[in-house]
């Protein structure tokens, strides 16, 4: 057995070893109906009570600026692709980077909490838990693993979403009107914490169980939406599904944002990085400089993506370095190139770094502020 | 033998500038099972020539530790396991680190010239005023306090390097690490930085923390504290925190033993895998005065052998970080020591191989928060080096201990949300209490962040 004598990384089969011990003994009755947990109505009591017991954990950390929870994953077991990890390694760096400057937490899910919604769904109970186990949390980001952060200045505009519990990037008449199944995305979005989004929750996952169920449920999102291929029901379709469904019931919460890429679909956006550093600048968001570019499509974890491989990989190193490059110009650093991995100094260093002004104000932004106790 | 006769078939075999390496384009086009043929023959050569330097290494510790075991009979008993144990484990970390010892191939870059030894290597320009230019803005900016909720303010900095690790399991177990410090830092109002980037090609591999400390401590005065740890260090106790009130007379915690330091001269006294740093004009003073064995060459190759003949038990290589500050403390004992904390009530390194076999024994008998033996705060797997190819140990046993380690802190997490793994080993999780209406019971009970937070207060 040459897994166990080897000191060569190379030679490894990691999977022969991540075994567990103990069996799975759950036994899914087929006859119950699916459910993401206990039926709770009064959850807005119930936190508004917590919050009020817990003064030293508001869910404004600000004035407008709610307490946010950034939450993304990937699966617990090796990526199948070789490259794979690293490049989730790099996105989750990039997300700390965000994260960092604009006072975000994140939850780096590894786990699988409910192996009936595996796969896409699986945000579905994990979003549950954690809106319930952190009463404290306002706003729940959940952003997908292939997604990255283009923008590091941008702040999300909280102030706009003040009436509204969901936001995803997407358009009215594509959801409302066409029925589109890309008219939304759920690769990113805001889901504000309180009974309309467990509500949500629930009326959202009974597609979502595998098997019959989702492959029933897919033959009906396909039927039913513009343009979707047959496949499996996924969370994004079935979210446009229950919104064109049922617009009076939910439609007057959610708003769906194109002013800004909450997602950015990566085929527009990364061959104009290089027009958009020479005409643009960081803290717009938008088509000129997009806040998250996603790479739908590429898979870098499995072996089979829709695009090739090399573009996928390519352009995501890409977009990673002109996210970094934000980081890092703060710094004083530069990458030399987008495509290297290399980096230079831009900026001599000063024996008063404090009269660096600029600098610091980048790295010291208004919403990062605590509020200063008045003793 | 140097690396410049290797240098040129690097740069030819990765042609164009502004596309990717040729070995990561074959992995990206068709997998990496194929290994490595288009690795030149010179790399191999110099592996080669690694694997002989290994095999020397190898029987010299073996003679080190035979005479460290037979001429400390002097110490009591679990002292010469100690030092036993230390000298493994920085044997093996120095030979994985005399394999790691390849920098990124860049297609742009012009051949890179040492530094000339007659001109002394700085870090940046001399500050001597940074307490007080501290001071300053942090009065005029007071809404970045050094103090949150009675808390001094801690960065921690990790990171590893821009490239794939030599296979995927490498950069799965960074990830699984990663997720690891954000777990812990979330739960302690820590933030991260992970640096990907060599900000000082002089001072690159395990000297590359330098630079990047100086750069984030003056880039951020609202930071007390900087808190670097290796990437292959895990957290393991979830709810233990680290007692800041012993150091308050203090500006360097790091872990070690004293007498391994004073009166052994060893250069494993110390482990500069993780420690912590404030943020003061004594700590930029510390790091100029350290960093000059490190410049790539000539330079770190001289301070090797300056580090060898002074340190004990130390094989013959380049200067590394720990040796050098080891070696730094000692000489200018009377300059530096009254201001460093050597720590070791509590593991803020531990040494993994002595760890992770009792962690079911641990989960029985004790509980998190005791951050030492009984519940270890760190498990640090010095000498696995899963991102390259060749670890000191059997990989299974590597791998399967940084799993154990990971699964035994993630149940720590997951208890909360009312989950934890079937096994140390495996991915799966289960529940182990059922869900209620009423979730905000629990979260009172078992939130790590509110049982470990004391009532607020600001301070200066």
């Amino acid at each position: 057995d040459t897994n166990a004598e080897t000191n060569n990384y190379n030679d490894f089969e990691l999977n022969k070893v991540l075994v567990d011990e103990e069996s799975d003994d759950s036994k899914l009755d087929p006859d119950k109906p699916y459910s993401l947990g206990p039926k709770i109505s009064d959850w807005v009591k119930q936190r508004s009570e917590w919050l009020k017991e817990n003064p030293d954990y508001p869910n404004f950390i600000g004035p407008n600026k709610p307490r946010v929870l950034l939450v993304t994953g990937s699966s617990p077991k090796p990526c199948e692709n070789p490259v794979g990890d690293h490049y989730l390694l790099k996105s989750t760096k990039n997300k700390i980077d965000y994260c960092r400057l604009h006072g975000i937490e994140i939850f780096y899910n590894m786990a699988l909490l409910d192996a009936e919604m595996a796969g896409f769904w699986a945000k579905l109970p994990l979003i549950r838990t954690l809106l319930l186990s952190h009463p404290e949390v306002e706003f729940l980001w959940w952003m997908d693993s292939d997604a990255m952060f283009t923008d590091m200045a941008f702040e999300i505009p909280w102030e706009r979403y003040k009436d509204s519990n969901l936001v995803m990037h997407g358009w009215n008449e594509r959801v409302y009107d066409q029925k589109n199944w890309i008219g939304l995305n759920t690769g990113s979005f805001l889901l504000r914490n309180g009974q309309w989004a467990l509500d949500l929750l629930d009326a959202w996952a009974p597609m979502g169980p595998k098997g019959k169920i989702r492959d029933e449920a897919g033959k009906v999102l396909t039927r039913e939406l513009k343009n979707r291929p047959v496949f499996e029901a996924d969370d994004q379709s079935a979210m446009v599904y229950l919104l064109a469904t049922q617009r009076e019931q939910w439609g007057d919460k959610v708003y769906l944002e194109h002013a800004y890429y909450l997602h950015g679909y990566w085929g527009l956006l990364v061959d104009r990085y290089e027009e958009m550093i020479e005409t643009y600048h960081p803290g717009l968001g938008d088509h000129r400089w997009p806040l998250v570019t996603h790479f739908v499509g590429c898979k870098p974890c499995g072996k089979l993506g829709n695009y090739p491989v090399e573009r996928c990989l390519k352009q995501m190193d890409r977009a990673f370095n002109f996210g970094d490059n934000q980081i890092l110009q703060i710094y004083g650093f530069t990458q030399k190139s987008l495509a290297s991995r290399r980096v230079k100094k831009v900026r001599n260093e000063s024996r008063n770094p404090i009269e660096v002004k600029d600098v610091l104000r980048s790295l010291h932004p208004a919403f990062k502020a605590v509020k200063v106790s008045s003793s | 033998m140097g690396q410049d006769n290797f240098a040129p078939q690097k740069r030819s075999s990765t042609g164009g500038g502004g596309g990717l390496p040729t070995i990561r384009n074959e992995a990206g086009a068709g997998g990496r099972n194929r290994g490595f043929p288009s690795m030149p023959r010179g790399r191999q050569m110099h592996k080669t020539f690694n694997n002989i330097k290994i095999t020397i290494l190898c029987g010299f510790v073996t003679i080190l530790v035979l005479r460290g075991t037979i001429g400390v009979g002097n110490l009591g008993s679990s002292e010469a396991e100690a030092i036993n144990q230390n000298l493994i484990e920085e044997t093996n970390r120095i030979l994985a680190e005399i394999r790691s010892d390849s920098d990124p191939t860049d297609p742009d870059e012009s051949p890179e010239t040492e530094l000339n030894p007659n001109v002394t290597y700085t870090l940046g320009p001399k500050i001597t005023d940074w307490d007080q230019q501290r001071k300053v803005w942090l009065s005029k900016n007071p809404e970045f306090p050094n103090f949150v909720n009675g808390k001094a303010r801690i960065l921690l900095v990790t990171g590893s390097p821009p490239n794939p690790c030599d296979n995927a399991i490498g950069d799965h177990y960074l990830l699984k690490a990663i997720k690891n410090k954000i777990d812990y830092c979330r739960l302690h109002g820590i933030e991260i930085v992970y640096n990907m980037a060599h900000l000082d090609k002089e001072l690159a591999g395990y000297w590359a923390k330098l630079p990047l400390i100086r750069r984030l401590m003056l880039s951020h005065p609202e930071l007390e504290w900087i808190w670097w740890m290796d990437s292959d260090a895990f957290f393991t106790d979830m709810v233990f925190e680290i007692p800041l009130y012993k150091y308050e007379k203090y500006n360097l915690v790091i872990h070690g033993y004293p007498d391994l330091l004073f009166e052994q001269k060893s250069w494993i006294a110390l482990n500069t895998g993780s420690f912590l740093f404030r943020n003061c004009q004594w700590s930029l003073d510390l790091l100029d005065a350290w960093a000059p064995m490190g410049p790539k060459g000539l330079i770190r190759e001289e301070a090797g052998r300056i580090l060898t003949a002074n340190l004990k038990g130390r094989p013959a290589f380049e200067a590394d970080d720990q040796s050098a500050l080891i070696y730094l403390l000692l000489s200018q004992k009377d300059q530096w020591m009254d201001k460093v904390f050597i720590e070791n009530q509590y593991y803020l390194h531990g040494y993994w191989a002595g760890l992770v076999d009792r962690y079911e024994e641990m989960m029985e008998k004790y509980h998190p928060g005791l951050g030492d033996e009984r519940w270890p705060f760190v498990t640090h797997f010095v000498g696995c080096k899963p991102c390259g190819s060749y670890g000191d140990y059997s990989v299974e046993r590597c791998l399967r201990s940084m799993q154990r380690a990971f699964n035994f802190a993630d149940n720590q997490v997951l208890k909360l949300y009312g989950f934890r793994h079937r096994g140390l080993l495996g991915p799966n999780i289960k529940r182990i209490r059922n869900e209620t209406a009423t979730p905000l019971e629990i979260v009172d009970l078992l939130d790590i962040r509110r049982s470990v937070h004391g009532k607020t207060e600001s301070k200066s």
